[in-house]
């Protein structure tokens, strides 16, 4: 069942054909700011009404996981993350870009996404039943303190002021709760605004403070955008190839923190960028700049970003709850298709569970060829094209995107209003990266919270909720070294500098 | 922010309004939560304010005890910090204008319009006859590329001019 | 609603669908069928079960499109702007649409909503993880009682079905226990299923998608729902509750009359169709029918019901 019959049924030429196309579609889909993985799935859905059970999950699974290596495109070339799992990528991939690196930074994305596509596409072949328990140990303590810990992510980001950094990101924190709360159906913080009640969305949010500054400086001045070398250097596969052999553990780690947090219900790939990205930077060597163009930076996001979709699937084939946003809509799908997820999958539908998988492998696979390419493409037309050019298609581009996240003129006010607010903050140091980080992980951190409050008070023991569970400790500790690290790093240092002298 | 060669004097005095900023809203947000019918609503926002107004007032003390000084900007920077401001203001300007005109003039009209407006803001290199031709070619060729992309293959429902309906 | 009552509806209207197919031109293009909440959930799939029986009957396709937001404020605050020629029809959900502009100012009113069919509804249950301790109804009783406040049940969102049915049960049953609000059906079965509530108050169709993984105590409903035959209802065991999320469609307040009624009867159509019930019940939804010319008094019913239980759940001031 799970062997070759399954394997030998993904590599016909329909699902080869469907693996092909959903992943084209995907990236393409992904590299456009606003049109994010869980879209490119729900446009598809009523095609694959049509289509057997197998076929259906492959072509979905295909432009997911191209989806998510797509927004890496948008991310590099644009500041301006394609999907929101790809915002770690914007903070080491535009520098790159902008130094003229930016053709050896979009072959790095896709190698990153393949390795990190396959390991959570392994992970789902071989252990997807034990490690769907994972899925459920994680509690409402356990999130709340996951966002702390991403929370923590700031400090490190904060080149310049570590206070304007953290108020940035308190700022992000408070304006995620802008509209109607998840936790108590009350109106929050809309002043009586009726635009504002829908809240804030975070794509929007992402576009408006990304994009929207590069725009504004864009369009000031006469040089060109990003700075490209004289001679053409092709792919720069060679030297991608090295880069990422050294890099190994980078990517593994990254890579498998990606499969956990995927795993996680209600995490998806943003998540785990920025927590990858995170300890990529905690534990970065001497000559390792983060922040300023280090290709470590986009393998830690692009390899976690694409594991997610491996391990998403996981929580949501073996138990039918949704890992990631994407898969509650494959799961609506399965539904009509009349396929129960659960256990019994595994049991009754074995064959289709397989071929699906071994289809997502190659797939991914498939992914290194058409994305080497496709960057190829997006990176020489957004080069070529002239500045006078640019500035409308972008402009134009992240209108049209950030409407259709909800089909909504308000949201792109909101995201050009948020531009501005963003260009005006970034101009007196308050980085754009932490208010976002606040508001992604705010509803995470308040919903982990508020429930965990409710439980522990009903339970009677709430400094136990907090701080008695073992997943709740490890991530306490995590926290808490990785703030404190740089500062004894630093501290190391010295002391071994001031050695050195005697 | 890399320091490498030049200098400006550094005030910073944009960080403290935008701290003061920072406070009003916090304040802002904590009048709002006395509002809200259950009380779980409000601990996080309470919470989180009060945190903001802390960490903005520490940014404002920062910059009452940090007054003199210069900080260095590379060359890269400070040719960015230039630039022309009436070209900012104006995309800015025709995006919102956009934006809220869509739903008027439908958005196909909208889009080609701001596209050509945005095309002439965006222009610093002269405009030769060849570019005068192929640009706005290219231009709405893109709109129209995306157009169709997303209103027929992905059956976005963009909105139709209610002035045209 | 029993059954023979439903299936005599359906006949009605069958019977004056037929009659008047001919009597108005629509559809004439696709219509617009907007959901107010994201992709993946309950509204979204019966949607999506609707697409390809409207494509067969009528000839037409059904286009899907989202529009979340404020729990589905965002949607029906602008279903009115909508042109009102039938092609675009918005889904509608109760209790939502009757608290929500009771408790706050959310851009619409009950009344701005013009329903032409409700077409099924999600009854509420309690659900337990196959491995818990209580085998039935009573087993939770008597634990609340003896443990006032430390029953948790997790539960779909504050104000919600899910909500209001635990306020209520608590009350009828003198009980007081605890309810921990997630952020939709997907986290509080995941919740459930970790362990975190000994409990949840979740739906019929949650329990379908949980399989072998939960068991349901009991079901608010006037009879036991087919899937699940050995599942007692809560009228059965002396508690007077049938409630759930009900779920339908509205149309913008511009659409003609004739329009409404043929929307109505198509719908009706769909929902008599057996092949279509059958993947409904299947997933877990039972099936209702209140088309156009009784949405009146159906809404003031449970309108009434409602917010009675807000009010005395604390959630209505």
């Amino acid at each position: 069942m799970s062997g070759l019959e399954a394997l030998l049924a993904a590599l016909t030429p329909l699902n080869l054909l469907l693996a092909l196309a959903g992943v084209v579609a995907g990236a393409a889909i992904g590299a456009i700011p606003g049109l994010t993985a869980t879209m490119a799935v729900a446009v598809l859905v009523p095609f694959t009404f049509g289509m057997p059970p197998a076929p259906a999950l492959i072509l979905m699974g295909a432009i997911y996981t191209g989806a998510i290596y797509g927004g890496a495109y948008s991310a590099i070339l644009l500041n301006t993350p394609g999907t929101p799992s790809a915002i770690a990528t914007t903070l080491d991939g535009y520098p790159m870009a902008r130094r003229g690196d930016g053709d050896l930074a979009m072959t790095l994305a896709c190698l990153a996404s393949v390795v990190g596509g396959l390991i959570g596409a392994l992970a789902l072949l071989t252990l997807a039943p034990p490690l769907s328990r994972v899925a459920l140990a994680f509690g409402p303590v356990e999130y709340f303190w996951l966002a702390i810990f991403g929370l923590s992510l700031i400090s490190a980001l904060s080149e310049g002021s570590l206070l304007k950094g953290l108020a940035g990101g308190a700022f992000g924190l408070l304006v995620s709760c802008i509209g109607v709360a998840e936790v108590s159906a009350d109106v929050r913080l809309t002043f009586g605004s009726q635009t504002l009640v829908g809240g804030i969305n975070v794509v929007a949010a992402l576009i408006g403070m990304f994009c929207i500054p590069v725009l504004i400086d864009l369009v000031a001045t006469p040089g060109r955008h990003l700075n490209v070398v004289a001679e053409p250097r092709g792919f720069r596969l060679a030297e991608a190839v090295r880069v990422l052999i050294q890099k190994k553990f980078n990517l593994i780690r990254s890579s498998v923190v990606g499969t956990v947090v995927g795993i996680l219900p209600g995490a998806g790939g943003s998540v785990a960028g920025i927590v990858a990205y995170s300890e990529a930077r905690r534990t970065a060597r001497p000559g390792e700049q983060y922040g300023k163009g280090e290709p470590g930076g986009i393998i830690a996001s692009e390899s976690a970003n694409n594991a997610t979709v491996g391990g998403g699937f996981i929580p949501t084939l073996v138990l039918g709850i949704p890992g990631t946003p994407p898969d509650a809509v494959i799961l609506g799908a399965l539904l009509v298709q009349g396929l129960r997820t659960g256990p019994s999958l595994f049991t009754d539908h074995g064959d289709i569970v397989y071929t699906f998988i071994w289809g997502l492998l190659i797939a991914t696979i498939l992914m290194l060829p058409i994305g080497l390419l496709l960057g190829r493409y997006a990176y020489k037309s957004i080069i070529t094209l002239p500045k006078a050019l640019l500035v409308p298609s972008v402009a134009f581009m992240t209108m049209i995107g950030t409407y259709a996240i909800r089909n909504s003129v308000s949201d792109v006010v909101i995201m050009i209003v948020l531009g501005v607010i963003g260009w005006v903050l970034g101009r007196f140091g308050f980085a754009a990266a932490p208010i976002v980080l606040g508001l992604i992980l705010g509803p995470i951190a308040e919903q982990g919270f508020v429930q965990a409050w409710t439980i522990g008070s009903a339970q009677g023991d709430l400094a136990g909720m907090f701080f008695g569970r073992p997943i709740s400790m490890a991530i306490i500790a995590f926290t808490i070294f990785s703030l404190a690290s740089p500062i004894l790093m630093r501290r190391w240092k010295l002391k071994a500098e001031a050695a050195h002298v005697e | 922010m890399s320091n490498d060669s030049g200098t400006t004097p550094a005030s910073d005095a944009g960080a403290a309004i935008v701290a003061a900023l920072l406070v009003i809203f916090g304040a802002a947000a904590v009048w709002d939560t006395y509002s809200y019918f259950d009380f779980d609503s409000a601990v996080f926002p309470r919470t989180v304010a009060a945190v903001l107004i802390l960490l903005a007032l520490g940014v404002l003390v920062r910059w009452l005890f940090q007054r003199a000084g210069y900080v260095s900007v590379s060359p890269a920077e400070a040719a960015e910090n230039g630039g022309s401001w009436p070209r900012r203001i104006a995309l800015v300007i025709v995006m919102l204008a956009a934006a809220l005109a869509m739903p008027w003039l439908g958005f196909l009209i909208t889009a080609i319009i701001s596209f050509g407006v945005l095309l002439v803001i965006a222009m610093h290199d002269p405009w030769t006859p060849g570019r005068i031709v192929v640009y706005p070619i290219v231009g709405l060729a893109i709109v129209v590329g995306f157009y169709f992309l997303f209103a027929k293959l992905l059956m976005v429902p963009l909105p139709a001019g209610r002035w045209f309906v | 609603m029993t059954r023979g009552r439903r299936f005599t509806l359906g006949l009605a209207a069958i019977a004056t669908a037929a009659l008047t197919a001919t009597a108005v031109a629509y559809p004439t293009k696709s219509v617009d069928y907007i959901i107010p909440f994201g992709p993946g959930g309950e509204s979204d799939i019966t949607a999506r079960l609707q697409q390809p029986f409207f494509n067969e009957k009528f000839g037409q396709d059904l286009v899907v499109s989202y529009k979340p937001g404020g729990g589905g404020a965002v949607g029906w605050a602008e279903l009115n702007k909508h042109t009102g020629d039938g092609h675009t029809i918005m889904g509608v959900n109760l209790p939502h649409i009757v608290l929500q502009p009771a408790q706050k100012n959310v851009g619409y009113t009950t009344e701005d909503l013009t329903v032409v069919y409700w077409f099924h509804f999600t009854p509420d249950a309690i659900v337990v993880k196959a491995d818990s301790p209580y085998k039935t109804l009573q087993d939770l009783l008597d634990d609340a009682k003896k443990n006032p406040g430390k029953v948790t049940f997790s539960g779909s969102g504050k104000g919600t079905a899910n909500h209001l049915a635990q306020v209520r049960f608590d009350k009828m049953a003198g009980i007081k226990t605890t309810y921990v609000a997630f952020a939709g059906t997907g986290p509080s079965n995941t919740a459930l299923l970790g362990g975190q509530t000994t409990a949840a108050w979740g739906y019929t169709t949650s329990a379908a998608a949980l399989g072998d993984q939960a068991r349901i105590l009991a079901v608010a409903m006037e009879e036991r729902h087919p899937k699940y035959p050995d599942v007692p209802t809560f009228k059965e065991l002396g508690f007077d509750l049938v409630s759930g999320a009900y779920r339908g469609i509205a149309v913008p307040k511009s659409t003609p009359e004739d329009i409404r009624k043929k929307l109505s009867e198509m719908i009706g159509q769909i929902n008599a169709d057996p092949e279509f019930q059958k993947k409904m019940l299947d997933g877990g939804f039972a099936m209702l029918d209140v088309p156009y010319e009784k949405n009146a008094e159906f809404m003031k019913a449970r309108s009434t019901e409602f917010i009675e239980a807000a009010k005395e759940g604390g959630i209505l001031k």
